[in-house]
């Protein structure tokens, strides 16, 4: 019986031992690290005042996903400290989807809410940096000064590598677009700007067609503390244009605005900034969503009785909050309203 | 000659055959007869040998009944026959005998098949199991790999397609191959299936399947050209000791299949004769008729981008607009048009005699298998023959010869899928039934194309064997394999755009074999040693052919006439392999001491001609040992214990892989220049005179015990198997004349244990005998290098998106996929990127979409807010991790039930006839192609009254395209696909001898099987097994159909 029993214990021995010492040798499951991996896009620059996000930034063809990224020694470019750029800041962030549909201004303002967030932030597994808008020149150094320098370290559990040297050159604050600020100094020289296109526009007096050259807008701030936006137009001696001349624009959807009030001098709305809200395309905006899309247009009947349609477009965006203005002035001609 | 010389001479002569003659008078005569024990039926070719290890001498005539001359000095006889326990009898003054004899379902008995040596199991140091022919018989297929699965410990076969005649998946040890071709459901691995070696001629199995699924060719296998009532014996070879003797094609395994032979001095004729029904699975239910054209509007009312919109598209839409019009009035069910059950039939008729001197078997079959597709099927015309003659015990003739000729409609697919089928039957049911005026032009196809497939083979195979003195053997083993194999295709002009098309193809391949071995067998004392040296030449031809010929005058004439020879194509088929030349060198000692320590030493050197030049041959050693235990002397109490061995092996194996050209280049046709034709470099890859074939080195240990008289008994295995020097292509710098290299860059290791326990629940002398048998496996794949020294290597799919993810340390069939998360049910779960304020979106090429209320939720891994590749995980493998089977043999005097039984636990498979299914929605105004509308009311998607669901909205067909909700590459797809099946049930009754006789048949056995009777699965498809080796259901797949068989053998 004895011999019954080690002859069991050897058996179950000889099977253990040979099941077992079989994955020593093999390599362990962890993750892939492609050190070849890297920034596409080592200097960036911002536009201070909006909120940016560099997309598309970091190449990397057979990590495994997801990396993770941390932004490391942020420094200006003479070797100094930078905490202006660690700081948080507060600043309007989204927390549900905007739709173009909203009918209060209330409605809209649910849908972001106030965060503080340093006002320069990597993402932390994509890589993709965001320069949030409350970054002003000034707290930031912008352009021409040569900025920051920062390096990011990128690992996953299979590796691990620092970029260094990746740059941080922001350029000076322009509220509006289009803008014919200098990008570097923010020096302006005319700040007047043209209609996307003017259509079947004839001036009063000679009766030629008005091109959008012909057409001058510029943006005032009014105050930086409201939140609204007016409209007005001037003819060609600076006299204001009622807007209801304008009579086959459709004022309610010009605008994502609100409180519309309609005058014989101006149009004014109480509307959220930026405009427009968010890049999505909408009623308001142009075909991509990247600017709002001012559509003014008016009828009347030409000559020999037949109807005349003319019509002005314009695509803007304005990024600071405040009391705006955009003043539409016909320099060369004041258009023809009045039937022929 | 002087009279001196004379007298010595025939004195000489005198002294000579006196001793013969006193030689003679040492022998006597023993006759007798061996029975079953069971049911005292007489056995038939039984062998009886002098040793438990040696030769036969003499086996049982069809009436159980043997004569046998021997020494006196003989004590005993032993008798051996598969599925019955060795016996011994004494002859000690006996010269009568009556020998019963009894059923075993021991593993542990009997003889295997190890190197190119038949010994007895016991004997045996590498990793082998032999099934006998009697356990395929009664199930009719035409491929007898199908009644493989779930027999044999280590052995994966799945039955991947139902086409009569195609292949099956087959795989040892997890072994498979890194490299994938094709893409979408079209994805295949390079065919790893084991070499077969069918009486001594290598079989090549994966030959025309190199291209795919799409193979060229007949597409027929040739193991189906093997009538499964003439296989006497399949041995699996498993382990690289096993299979150290076959190094030069060995890595994948070795199946060797033995024919019957003649065994009985009075000739016996046996027939076997199955007639069986094949019936058609559960289809998928279909909408059909008005109510598909209701739901179809109102889909499109429903969702389209405005009210009017919507219905200015159905009014351009006549399908659905104008449904008083006739031809789109119906409702088509087109799937009985395809599928249908069918009646068939199999013949099969032996002839075998002789004795030990001479001996011959004559088999001819004959069997027709249609498909329950329309217009497919396999018949099979087969004979074959084999001669044994040995004049004397120093010298032996063996010859084989078998000619078979097979003929397969492949309708309008091929061997895996019915593409043809699948695209008719998808059209919708609103388009009239097929005529030369209907719509489904993809469904008239499959009727009216003119399809002729055949393949012929030859196989002749000498073996002969010299003892030219004591204990030296020379021996010749040459084998010949001719195989032709046929397409002709003709589409007509009325359903192919007013163009006729015709194909015809046509290959040829031949494979010489031939093994010179010299053997030595010295016996000292209780030393056994058992040598030989070999050299091996393989040779191999191929050449396929194929030309198209289009616009023939009319749908009359062929060609070759009358074609636009603008668009004609002719030639050889795109990169095909020219075949290869093999050389081996090598040798093996075998010493064996007293049955208890075996040792085994091989050495074998290997050429093959798709080597590098500069790595012309490969040494593959081997060393493997046995231990048997229960022979030793303190064992000899333990009564208990009736079996026990350990035994290990390690070897190395290659299998030669691409072609002549990867490793010397390739010219071809390049072109005119001057007028002239002109040859030139095929810049494609540059010649690699490094290139190495697959090796492989493998680890195996097993133990073996059996209790009880060996009614318990068990095996477990474990092995170790790495796989290096697969191949790569790899792109070079652009800088290079060539584009790309094909190194040897790919490795992976599979390990596992295995285990298979036989149980005879009754003791041995019960009137009723249950053999009960379960083996399974757990296999882990491991990839274990990549080219670059990488971790990660993705393996694209243009098609499906389904990319193979290679990472170290896992399996190389894992998957990488979206993770899915559920459904969004109300736009505000949409998550929006805080700084951007854009919401969750997918961005391609078709435009960017934003999600909402209904559509489906992927993880985004990298917190982007966008949907795109980096945001996979790698979820799942297509590889199998246990499987296994589960046999039970019942008998009960002339009643014996049989059931077979298989599992296969721990496979993801990717279900993408589901994910078609839903797809098949996107498009509501598709008739022809992915238009049938199955009903998803069984299925819980979300819809406003049902926010609350599993899968995603698959009405939004204004955006489907762009978003893809039911792409095919996530996790909302990939199932579980373990499941149990009941492969087979045979019930066979032998009638009593009684009522027989007065007929002469010696035999009468009726049975009845039903094949393929039912797979318990939690998978949500039809069939958890018709799914490709990359783990994908396609739903153009042929369906594995049910076979109800009645037969019956007689012998005579």
């Amino acid at each position: 019986m004895k011999m019954n029993f080690y002859i069991a214990v050897f058996i179950v021995l000889v099977s253990a031992g040979i099941s077992g010492c079989q994955k020593k040798y093999l390599p362990t499951d962890r993750d892939a690290f492609d050190l070849g991996s890297s920034f596409s896009t080592t200097v960036y620059h911002p536009v201070l005042g909006r909120t940016t996000l560099f997309t598309d930034n970091f190449k990397d063809i057979s990590s495994s996903k997801p990396l993770n990224f941390r932004m490391l020694n942020l420094r200006a470019f003479d070797g100094s400290a930078a905490p202006e750029l660690l700081k948080p800041f507060p600043t309007l962030v989204w927390i549900k989807k905007y739709t173009g549909l909203e009918t209060s201004l209330a409605e809209i303002e649910a849908k972001r809410k106030t965060e503080d967030h340093p006002l320069f932030e990597i993402r932390q597994h994509s890589g993709e940096f965001i320069m949030w808008s409350s970054a002003r020149s000034s707290i930031l150094r912008p352009m021409p000064d040569s900025g920051y320098v920062f390096d990011v370290e990128v690992s996953n559990n299979g590796g691990r590598k620092i970029i260094e040297g990746l740059k941080l050159q922001p350029y000076r604050e322009r509220d509006y677009e289009p803008n014919n600020a200098d990008l570097i100094t923010g020096n302006v020289t005319n700040d007047v700007v043209h209609p996307l296109s003017v259509s079947n526009i004839i001036g009063d007096s000679s009766g030629i067609a008005l091109t959008a050259q012909d057409v001058e807008i510029s943006f005032h701030q009014a105050s930086f503390t409201g939140s609204s936006l007016t409209f007005k137009f001037l003819d060609d001696q600076n006299r204001l244009i009622d807007p209801a001349k304008f009579n086959l624009t459709d004022w309610a959807k010009l605008v994502h605005g609100f409180n519309m009030q309609k005058t014989g001098t101006y149009v004014k709305y109480d509307v959220a900034y930026p405009i427009p809200l968010v890049e999505l395309p909408t009623a308001y905006t142009n075909s991509t969503g990247t600017l709002a899309h001012l559509d003014f247009g008016y009828e009347r009947l030409g000559f020999g009785g037949v109807r005349q349609v003319s019509g002005l477009l314009f695509d803007f965006s304005i990024f600071a909050k405040g009391d705006w203005e955009i003043v539409i002035a016909f320099t060369k001609e004041t258009p023809r309203f009045d039937n022929d | 000659m002087n009279t001196n010389n004379m007298r010595y001479f025939l004195s000489f002569i005198l002294v000579v055959c006196s001793g013969v003659l006193l030689h003679a008078q040492t022998t006597k005569r023993i006759t007798g007869t061996v029975l079953d024990g069971s049911n005292k039926a007489p056995l038939v070719g039984v062998t009886i040998s002098l040793r438990d290890t040696a030769n036969a001498i003499t086996a049982t005539d069809g009436n159980g009944n043997f004569s046998v001359t021997v020494p006196v000095s003989t004590t005993a006889l032993y008798f051996s026959n598969i599925g019955f326990k060795t016996k011994s009898a004494s002859v000690r003054g006996k010269n009568m005998l009556e020998v019963y004899m009894e059923a075993s379902n021991d593993a542990m008995q009997g003889v295997v098949v190890q190197g190119f040596q038949k010994r007895a199991k016991s004997t045996a140091t590498g990793s082998t199991v032999s099934l006998s022919g009697e356990d395929i018989q009664n199930v009719p297929v035409s491929n007898f790999t199908e009644l493989l699965q779930g027999r044999v410990a280590g052995v994966n076969v799945q039955n991947t397609t139902g086409m009569p005649g195609a292949r099956t998946s087959m795989t040892f040890r997890g072994m498979t191959s890194g490299s994938i071709s094709g893409s979408g459901n079209d994805a295949f691995l390079t065919p790893t299936s084991p070499l077969f070696v069918i009486d001594g001629v290598p079989v090549d199995i994966n030959s025309g399947y190199e291209y795919g699924f799409d193979q060229s060719g007949p597409g027929m296998s040739p193991l189906s050209m093997i009538p499964p009532e003439d296989i006497e014996t399949i041995d699996f070879l498993k382990s690289g000791g096993a299979t150290a003797l076959y190094g030069s094609r060995g890595t994948y395994g070795v199946v060797l299949v033995t024919t019957k032979r003649g065994k009985t001095k009075v000739p016996i004729i046996r027939y076997s004769g199955k007639f069986y029904i094949n019936a058609v699975p559960k289809l998928k239910p279909v909408i059909g008729g008005q109510l598909e054209r209701e739901l179809r509007i109102r889909q499109i009312m429903e969702n389209d981008s405005s009210l009017y919109s919507g219905r200015d598209k159905i009014d351009m839409a006549p399908g659905l607009s104008d449904y008083l019009n006739p031809y789109y009035n119906n409702s088509t069910d087109w799937q009985s048009i395809f599928y249908g059950p069918t009646f068939n039939m199999s013949h099969n008729i032996q002839a075998s005699g002789g004795d030990q001197k001479f001996n011959y078997k004559v088999n001819a079959g004959y069997s027709k298998d249609q498909g329950i597709i329309k217009n497919t099927g396999f018949t099979r015309y087969a004979l074959s023959m084999n001669t044994d003659y040995r004049p004397s015990e120093r010298f032996n003739l063996a010859t084989s010869f078998s000619a078979s000729m097979g003929e397969q409609q492949k309708g309008n697919g091929n061997g895996v899928s019915q593409t043809g089928v699948a695209s008719a039957v998808s059209a919708s049911s609103l388009l009239p039934r097929p005529s030369f005026f209907g719509g489904n032009a993809t469904a008239l196809g499959n009727f009216s194309t003119r399809n002729e497939n055949k393949s012929s083979n030859l196989l002749g195979n000498v073996q002969l064997r010299y003892e030219f003195i004591k204990g030296f053997t020379l021996s010749d083993n040459f084998s010949y394999t001719y195989s032709a194999g046929r397409e002709t295709n003709f589409t007509p002009s009325l359903i192919n755009n007013n163009t006729a098309t015709a194909y015809a193809y046509d290959d040829k391949k031949q494979e010489l074999n031939n093994r010179v071995m010299l053997a030595l067998n010295k016996e000292y004392g209780r030393h056994l040693i058992n040598a030989y040296v070999f050299n091996e030449v393989t040779s191999r031809t191929f050449y396929p052919k194929a030309i198209m010929h289009y616009g023939s005058p009319n749908d009359q004439y062929e060609g070759p006439l009358g074609y636009d020879p603008a668009t004609g194509l002719w030639g050889i088929v795109d990169n095909y392999t020219p075949g290869y030349r093999i050389m081996g060198n090598g040798g093996n000692v075998t010493y064996n001491y007293d049955g208890r320590y075996i040792l085994d030493l091989t050495y074998r050197l290997d050429g093959t001609s798709s080597n590098g030049p500069n790595q012309p041959f490969i040494k593959n050693p081997s060393i493997s040992g046995r231990w048997n235990f229960y022979r030793e002397k303190f064992l000899e109490s333990a009564s208990w214990l009736s079996d026990g061995a350990i035994r290990a092996d390690w070897a190395k194996n290659i299998t030669p892989q691409g072609s002549i050209f990867d490793a010397n280049g390739k010219y071809l046709f390049t072109g005119r220049f001057n007028n002239n034709p002109t040859i030139g470099l095929d810049w494609e890859f540059i010649p690699n005179p490094n290139l190495l074939p697959i090796t492989a080195q493998k680890y195996n240990a097993g133990l073996e015990l059996g209790f009880l008289q060996n009614r318990f008994n068990l095996t477990l295995e474990t092995y170790y198997e790495q796989k290096d020097n697969e191949l790569y292509d790899y792109a070079i710098a652009d800088h290079n004349a060539f584009s790309k290299k094909k190194t040897n860059a790919l490795s992976s290791v599979n390990y596992g244990y295995e285990f298979s326990v036989g149980i005879m629940p009754f003791p041995r002398t019960s009137k009723v005998t249950w053999n009960i048998n379960f083996n399974g496996s757990i296999n882990r794949n491991v990839v274990t290098h990549l080219p670059d020294d990488a971790r990660l290597i993705l393996k694209y799919d243009t098609d499906n998106k389904q990319d193979i993810v290679y990472r170290l340390g896992r399996s190389n069939l894992s998957y990488i996929l979206y993770h899915y998360r559920g459904v969004f049910q109300s736009d505000d779960e949409v998550p929006v990127d805080p700084a951007t304020g854009k919401p969750y979106r997918a961005q391609t090429d078709k435009g960017t979409y934003y999600f909402g209320a209904g559509d489906p939720y992927w993880t985004d891994l990298d917190g982007n807010y966008i949907i795109d590749g980096n945001d996979r995980v790698i979820a799942g493998s297509a590889a199998t991790k246990v499987f296994g089977g589960i046999q039970s043999m019942l008998r009960y005097e002339g009643w014996a039930l049989n059931i077979n039984m298989s599992y296969l636990y721990g496979r993801d498979i990717l279900n993408n006839a589901l994910a078609q299914r839903l797809q098949s929605y996107s498009n509501p105004f598709a008739l022809q192609k992915d238009a049938s509308l199955i009903p998803i009311s069984d299925i819980d998607f979300w819809s406003p009254e049902k926010a609350d669901a599993r899968y995603p909205n698959p009405y939004n067909y204004l955006y489907n395209g762009i978003y893809s909700p039911f792409r095919f590459d996530q996790t909302l797809f990939m199932e579980d696909g373990s499941y149990f099946k009941i492969n087979t049930i045979s019930l066979t009754y032998m009638l009593p001898k009684s009522l027989i006789s007065r007929f002469n048949m010696t035999t009468f056995q009726l049975f009845g099987t039903i094949n393929n009777v039912h797979t318990f699965s939690n998978y949500s498809g039809p069939d958890p097994e018709l799914v490709t080796d990359l783990g994908k259901d396609r739903s153009d797949g042929y369906p594995n159909r049910r076979s109800y068989t009645l037969g019956l053998n007689i012998q005579f």
